[in-house]
């Protein structure tokens, strides 16, 4: 029987939303494996680009990260943040952006900046970087994080990346184009984002919704049809993610 | 036209307490640690840092105690860690920072290098980041004036002086770099002054034009310093020395005791850049 780990899973379950012809901005880590696994497999026509400035690269090794030149392995061009993130993300070519977080909201709006400890002291991580505006300007957001409810806050400490709603206003007040997170995508379930607020559509298998429910601080909408299980990794696709993506499971253990 | 060439510490020479300087690494690669270490020997201080994305070079100078102002946009180590002497510097309050997304603090250095009165961009806007800015004075909201939609209006940024690690630049200060090139090029142009720390240099005419991203029209200064990026990266000259990072990353997170006796023994116990590169064993 194939068996899997939940970082395996977690990397499935975003890639399997990656369309084919998704022009993505992809931010570092778990989101890349995803991404080229996706185009690797169902989508091999879509265009994954750096926000440093390289246009589709196809790594063979573990990268350790954005800056790491091993992740610019295959480009087919290099360019600037001005490429990337000016022409390419604000000027409206970037259908897809995929980002991972420390915390998200119900509207998928992101902290990527700062978290208050269990000593009551603000902890910083990375900030931005260009996750702000991928969040700002992709057609659609991915955000991939691990379930735990700590992940999850109905009012984050601090709003880095906005979402699908920016606290009770659309994008369209704050003057934002996209629509924003398009889900949440976990090591349990993949949370769709929508204008009713998020909804709980899918687990993956071996998961029970209701425990799923219980360890998700913010509701979560029953979909029309009932939750279903999300589509099980196929062996082709651990086959990839533990040859040649991720051999060393730094992100996929 | 060998004038531009210059020892290291002349091209740190010029910059004074309290100046203003863009670094262009980012996170474990091309970042000028030898302007960095340079810059803490001098023991600069009340430094203004501006930079996309910082990396090592900036949490060095940060954990050194050279620098009052931040303005960035994050930054890390990549996976060996946060960039724990600038994280700790903004939580105890010495290092003020002004923090962007990468977009809108590339378009202020753009407007500077342009000469522009702002720049435009949705980037930031419903976001946390704007407000601090917005209290500062350094960006504002407007409409814009074509479709009366929410817009941010982003300060140029000038910076006294760059630095720019290139891996190879001719004597007038004509440099190359090879990979993406990030907010280099802005950084660069909306620069005052330009320093570049090569890898080698080459007499004018030698490198190929389209290999060219700084122009020598705005370069003051080379400086010639082999292994100048370790331990980050130069794509394809040399890879990041992944033993030095793990160690500087845990000093980093230890605390700034640990981060001073790195800085002693591989700063500070070293009179330039040669004998660091000595010390590390780093070889090109």
């Amino acid at each position: 029987m194939t068996t899997w780990t939940r970082g395996e899973m977690l990397t499935v379950a975003a890639s399997s939303l990656v369309r084919d012809g998704d022009v993505a901005v992809v931010g570092l880590g778990l989101p890349q494996v995803a991404a080229v696994l996706a185009k690797r497999t169902h989508a091999p026509d879509a265009q994954l680009l750096l926000e440093i400035g390289a246009f589709e690269p196809l790594p063979t090794e573990s990268a350790m990260g954005i800056a790491d030149p091993r992740l610019w392995e295959g480009s087919t061009s290099f360019g600037g943040m001005l490429d990337v993130l000016g022409a390419m993300l604000h000027g409206g070519r970037v259908t897809l952006g995929l980002l991972g977080a420390l915390q998200v909201d119900p509207w998928g709006s992101v902290n990527s900046t700062a978290v208050t400890g269990d000593d009551g002291r603000a902890r910083r991580f990375n900030g931005s970087g260009g996750a702000n505006d991928i969040a700002s300007c992709a057609g659609r957001v991915l955000i991939v994080v691990q379930h735990h409810p700590r992940k999850f806050a109905r009012q984050l400490e601090f709003l880095t990346s906005p979402g699908r709603r920016i606290r009770n206003q659309s994008r369209r007040q704050v003057g934002l184009r996209g629509e924003g997170t398009a889900a949440v995508v976990t090591d349990r379930a993949i949370i769709e984002v929508t204008d009713e607020g998020p909804v709980l559509a899918s687990v993956h298998p071996g998961e029970d919704p209701e425990a799923v429910r219980a360890d998700t601080p913010i509701a979560l909408l029953e979909p029309a049809g009932g939750t279903v299980e999300s589509r099980a990794p196929t062996a082709a696709q651990l086959e990839i993610v533990r040859t040649d993506l991720d051999p060393q499971r730094w992100y996929t253990a | 036209m060998t004038g531009k060439v210059v020892r290291l510490e002349e091209a740190v020479a010029v910059v004074g307490d309290g100046a203003h300087v863009a670094l262009t690494g980012f996170a474990i690669t091309r970042n000028a640690i030898a302007i960095s270490h340079a810059l803490i020997r001098s023991g600069r201080r009340g430094l203004h840092v501006s930079q996309v994305i910082g990396g090592m070079e900036t949490d060095l100078l940060v954990g050194a105690g050279c620098v009052e102002r931040l303005t960035y946009s994050g930054g890390s180590l990549d996976r060996f860690g946060p960039l724990h002497a600038v994280n700790r510097g903004i939580g105890h309050g010495s290092v003020a920072v002004a923090e962007y997304s990468s977009l809108a603090l590339t378009l202020r250095f753009h407007a500077a290098a342009l000469g522009l009165p702002y720049a435009p961009a949705r980037s930031m806007l419903g976001s946390d980041l704007l407000g601090p800015l917005l209290t500062s004075g350094e960006v504002r909201l407007a409409a814009d004036p074509f479709e009366g939609s929410p817009i941010v209006q982003l300060s140029p940024l000038h910076p006294d002086v760059a630095f720019v690690h290139a891996d190879i630049a001719d004597e007038a200060g004509n440099a190359a770099v090879g990979g993406p090139t990030w907010a280099l090029r802005e950084s660069a142009f909306a620069a005052r002054s330009v320093m570049v720390v090569c890898e080698e240099v080459v007499p004018v005419g030698s490198i190929d034009p389209d290999a060219v991203v700084i122009t020598a029209t705005i370069v003051d200064a080379v400086a010639v310093v082999p292994n100048g990026a370790h331990p980050t990266a130069v794509y394809q000259r040399y890879d990041f020395d992944r033993t030095h990072l793990q160690n500087y990353a845990a000093a980093s997170l230890e605390g700034a005791d640990a981060h001073a006796a790195y800085l002693d023994k591989f700063v500070h116990g070293v009179p330039d850049h040669a004998a660091y590169v000595d010390l590390v064993g780093a070889s090109t």
